[in-house]
């Protein structure tokens, strides 16, 4: 035979295979009629002649794999046989092929989604040479009271320090921006040529800080992002040598960094001035963010004693600190940047693995019910002389087929919640990064394989084990499959243990989240506005040019129709980043020497702000304004500030001394005031006011409460405002937006962790419906011999709940001893509310109870309607 | 099966078809029934063989195949001797004939 004649029957084989099968059926079958027919005739009667024709015929089965191999398409054909074989088992379930497709997909969707961002937030590197060698190094007195570097301490490491190959310092600030079209106000970094060194990443145009830029009489430049310069300059080209005006001051641009390079340490900044630092007169304040790069070899360990030695050394230095404890201490930059995020990421991916989880049992749960429901099918195959190995392919193929699907459909899903995922979740360093690359595509595809071995593992450990073929192929049902229900059963438990845990934490969160919400603020966020200005140096150079522009501000201000009231602050609630930590040491009850002094959060407000807020002074009395303003320096404490520090005696009239300055004169306190929530809702509420009156800032907040807030009342601020000074940025905040905003967060996780509970236990529901409905299915025989011998419906429906609700309440004792074992592991992100809440655990063990009892009963009920008569005939 | 029943020589099979379709086309069932009627049972062909052989020799175009209506109306393959397949069945029955003969000669007393 010519090459192209076999060639030709080949491709013919493949493409016309499904007519070919058929016919290959078909001949068969003719055949085994015929010969029983013959056998009946010789006498045998005609069930045992069809049994004999096919026990003559070799095995049906492989004679047709014979006849297969005998057209020599085999090694091609086989699999694409399985997959059609496969396809056309799926196509005649679609109930069941959906629920799986589904139930894995979003499975798998929401386990890829999580893992992108658990990637680019907690695992990836970052993205620096030899990130290892990093640190950030802080002053430290305890394992939680950590703060900033100040100008003293970075020039003794700069000078003492023998661990580090590079050594910088950045900061934070934000300036007013101008010269380039509308005035903004901007983030910006000012940083020193050592931190470009110690990060170790080099600029793409023009050339990074240099030591000479440092010193007070260089001019000011800085460096820009690739980005920055794109959208503000025109391009990274265009950029080198423009002049940007921050807070009045010039500022010519010497660099560009790299493209998509949009941080440096974990400092997200659009622009990198020099940093100049001043002359040291004392020890504090503490406000930069030092950086080093630890020489090759050299441990944290080491370095950590070698700062400690340095803080040993600087501490006499300076009689104005005298916290003995406090160290500097480096912590691996990783640490800083992911530390903070680790946890909530943990719960994230713990949640959607156990959704996963439950996803895959649930699945193998229905693969194993369908294989139970194709045992007849099945045990024909293996009679007709298919080997177990074929059938147990075929199955692996089917489940492949289904997961993979689910795989798809997972990925898609990813693709798009991913960026829902990311937009919600700003606030997490690193996570503008997360993206479906090949990793996350390789996890679901992953997944998909594992589970679709997984799931097949019961059916075949069914199938080896089922060695009474006969009985099934005659279509006769035994309960030989002891296993498999026990298998299932297995199951079903799991299912529940694995929801507990979801739904506690997720009980947890939504109600920290409920009694978060219901946190009074401590005053009335309705009506109230304020807009931030930063007023240039170049402009308002000294402090009477500032308390002028402030009073005419507020003049204009309140002038506004609809404007109840105005005040001033230098930062306004609530605000958990409130960057103003000061410390105090009390005169009449200063702290044991060497012991740290206490540092609250510090705010300067106006006359009018405790009005303007609605916050009333319950001790003492509040700011004067006009002519008999306040000079000295005083101070305003809060009613749990009063309660810390001075239990039983009122505090107005003591004195402390501020910020560790003793040669300063001494602040007296002057009022107490009712709490608010500064920091947002689940922070303490200590606070010390200070007076802007004699405090020059050049940053303020302008508040106002009106009757209603109205976009024309926000124009008319505007307008008012701008015609002091038509070039300065303007920085609106309603707010009581900003009030809901500090509940974003935790609405989010409490959101997100809700809905994987609710996917759990509606898995786990499902999973006792589906295995119900099958034991119903299966018993029915039973069931109408127990209602033909006068058994009540209703103890028919009994009997099929009880056995769900045996299993659920197995699964939820297990869920609730792995659920005692980790949910002190959220505490942190609970407020208000015990991690072994009673009434949580009470409500998850009455929801999962009450979703497998109605589970359970739909069968149940069905069971109860069962026919006798028809039921038994059925068999 | 025929306890007296002889193992098929290798090479045998194919002839014994070629030359049973020579008289008429048939069904695999009917190929069957007639080489064992024809041998008195000595040579009982089993069947996945058989199938085998009629597939293997329409793909090497000795045969040709379809579906036809049986002698009792049921749908059935019918097996047909193409030109090819003539040919081939001389071949190898003059092949056998030969074969055969020598055989004997071994076999019978000189």
């Amino acid at each position: 035979m010519s090459f192209f004649t076999d060639a030709m029957v080949r491709v013919r084989a493949m493409f016309l295979r499904e007519t070919e099968e058929r016919e290959l059926d078909d001949e068969v079958r003719f055949h085994l009629e015929r010969d029983a027919e013959e056998r009946v005739r010789r006498g045998v009667a005609p069930e045992d002649a069809r049994r004999e024709a096919a026990l003559a015929l070799g095995g049906m089965e492989s004679q047709k794999e014979q006849v297969r191999d005998a057209r020599g398409t085999r090694p091609l054909e086989e699999l694409a046989s399985d997959i059609r074989y496969a396809l056309r088992g799926l196509r005649r379930n679609p109930g069941f092929t959906l629920t799986g497709i589904l139930v894995l997909g979003v499975g798998i969707g929401a386990t890829s989604t999580v893992y992108s961002i658990v990637h680019s937030v907690v695992l990836a590197d970052l993205p620096y040479p030899e990130p290892e060698r990093l640190v950030r190094v802080v002053e430290k007195n305890s394992p939680t009271n950590i703060w900033a570097l100040s100008t003293a301490d970075v020039v003794s490491i700069r000078e003492r320090q023998r661990v580090f190959a590079e050594w910088g310092e950045s900061t934070r600030r934000e300036v007013a921006l101008s010269g380039t079209g509308t005035p903004s106000r901007i983030v910006v970094s000012p940083a020193s040529s050592g931190y470009f060194r110690a990060i170790g990443i080099a600029v793409a145009k023009g050339r990074a800080i240099q030591p000479s830029d440092e010193t007070a009489e260089a001019p000011a430049v800085a460096v820009v992002t690739d980005a920055f310069a794109r959208r503000v300059l025109g391009s990274a080209d265009a950029a080198l040598g423009r002049v940007l005006t921050l807070d009045g001051v010039s500022h010519t641009v010497v660099g560009v960094l790299p493209p998509g390079r949009d941080e440096l340490g974990g400092v997200r900044s659009e622009v990198w001035p020099a940093l100049k630092l001043q002359p040291i007169v004392r020890r504090g304040p503490f406000w930069l963010r030092g950086l080093g790069r630890l020489k090759p070899g050299v441990s944290l360990e080491t370095a950590t004693a070698d700062l400690a030695r340095v803080s040993a050394e600087i501490l006499p230095m300076w009689p104005d600190f005298r916290d003995s404890t406090a160290k500097l201490t480096p912590v691996p930059l990783r640490e800083v940047i992911v530390g903070r995020s680790v946890k909530q990421v943990g719960l994230f991916a713990g949640g959607v693995a156990l959704v996963l989880l439950l996803a895959i049992v649930n699945v193998a749960t229905l693969v194993l019910v369908r294989a139970s429901a194709r045992e007849q099918e099945l045990a024909v195959r293996l009679m007709l002389g298919a080997k177990r190995g074929r059938v147990a392919r075929l199955l692996v193929t089917e489940n492949l087929i289904l997961t993979l699907t689910a795989a798809m459909l997972g990925l898609g899903l990813a693709f798009v919640g991913l960026d829902l995922a990311v937009a919600q979740l700003q606030s997490m360093p690193r996570i503008q990064d997360a993206a479906l690359d090949w990793r996350v595509i390789a996890l679901g595809i992953g997944a998909a394989v594992v589970s679709g071995i997984l799931v097949s593992l019961s059916p075949i450990a069914a199938l080896q084990g089922n060695t009474n073929l006969a009985s099934h192929a005659t279509g006769r049902r035994t309960d030989t499959s002891n296993r498999t229900s026990r298998m299932r059963a297995a199951f079903v438990v799991a299912e529940f243990a694995l929801a507990w845990p979801l739904l506690v934490a997720s009980g947890l969160l939504l109600s920290s989240f409920v009694r978060l919400q219901r946190v009074d603020p401590g005053f009335d966020p309705r009506g109230l506005v304020s807009i931030g200005v930063n007023l240039p140096s170049i402009r308002y150079p000294n402090d009477t040019t500032v308390f002028q522009f402030r009073a005419r501000a507020l003049q204009r201000l309140a002038a506004i129709p609809g404007v109840v009231s105005v005040g001033l602050a230098d930062d306004v609630p609530p605000d958990p980043n409130h960057g103003n930590f000061d410390n105090f040491n009390l005169v009449h009850k200063p702290v044991p020497d060497g012991q740290a002094e206490p540092a609250v959060p510090w705010y300067y407000v106006d006359p009018t702000y405790f009005e303007t807020l609605g916050i009333r002074i319950v001790d003492g009395r509040g700011y004067r304004s006009g002519n008999t303003a306040d000079t000295l320096p005083m101070v305003i404490v809060s009613e749990s500030w009063a309660k810390q520090f001075t239990p039983g005696e009122s505090p107005v009239g003591r004195q402390l001394v501020q910020g560790g300055c003793y040669d300063c004169p001494r602040t007296t306190i002057i009022g107490v005031v009712e709490d608010i929530r500064n920091l947002g809702p689940a922070l303490p509420m200590v606070a010390a006011y200070g007076s802007l009156v004699n405090n020059g800032t050049r940053s303020v907040e302008i508040l106002a409460r009106a009757r209603a807030v109205t976009p024309s009342l926000l124009q008319t601020m505007r307008n008012e405002l701008r015609a002091l000074d038509p070039e300065l940025p303007l920085v609106e905040t309603v707010i009581a937006d900003k009030v809901d905003a500090s509940m974003a967060d935790p609405m989010r996780w409490a959101a997100v962790l809700t809905a994987f509970a609710a996917c759990g236990m509606g898995l786990a529901a499902l999973g006792v419906f589906g295995l119900m409905a099958y034991t119903v299915r299966q018993r029915r025989r039973e069931l109408g011999v127990r209602l033909a011998l006068g058994a009540a419906p209703s103890s028919v429906t009994r009997l099929v709940v009880s056995r769900g609700m045996k299993y659920a309440l197995i699964g939820s004792g297990i869920g609730l001893v792995m659920t005692l074992l980790f949910v002190n592991r959220i505490q942190t992100m609970l407020f208000g509310v015990s991690p072994i809440d009673p009434a949580t655990f009470l409500a998850v063990a009455f929801m999962l109870a009450g979703s497998a009892f109605l589970a359970s009963w739909i069968p149940g009920r069905r069971a109860a309607r069962i026919r006798p008569m028809e039921a038994i005939g059925a068999d | 099966m025929n306890r007296d029943a002889m193992e098929l020589l290798q090479g045998t099979l194919d002839v014994l078809i070629l030359r049973t379709l020579a008289w008429q086309p048939m069904h695999g069932y009917a190929v069957s029934r007639w080489i064992r009627e024809r041998t008195e049972g000595t040579i009982e062909i089993e069947d996945a063989p058989l199938y085998k052989a009629l597939h293997r020799l329409e793909r090497a175009g000795c045969v040709s195949a379809e579906w036809g209506v049986s002698e009792n109306n049921r749908r059935a393959r019918y097996y047909r001797l193409t030109a090819t397949g003539r040919r081939r069945l001389r071949e190898e029955e003059s092949a056998w004939r030969r074969y055969a003969a020598a055989v004997f000669r071994v076999l019978e007393p000189a």
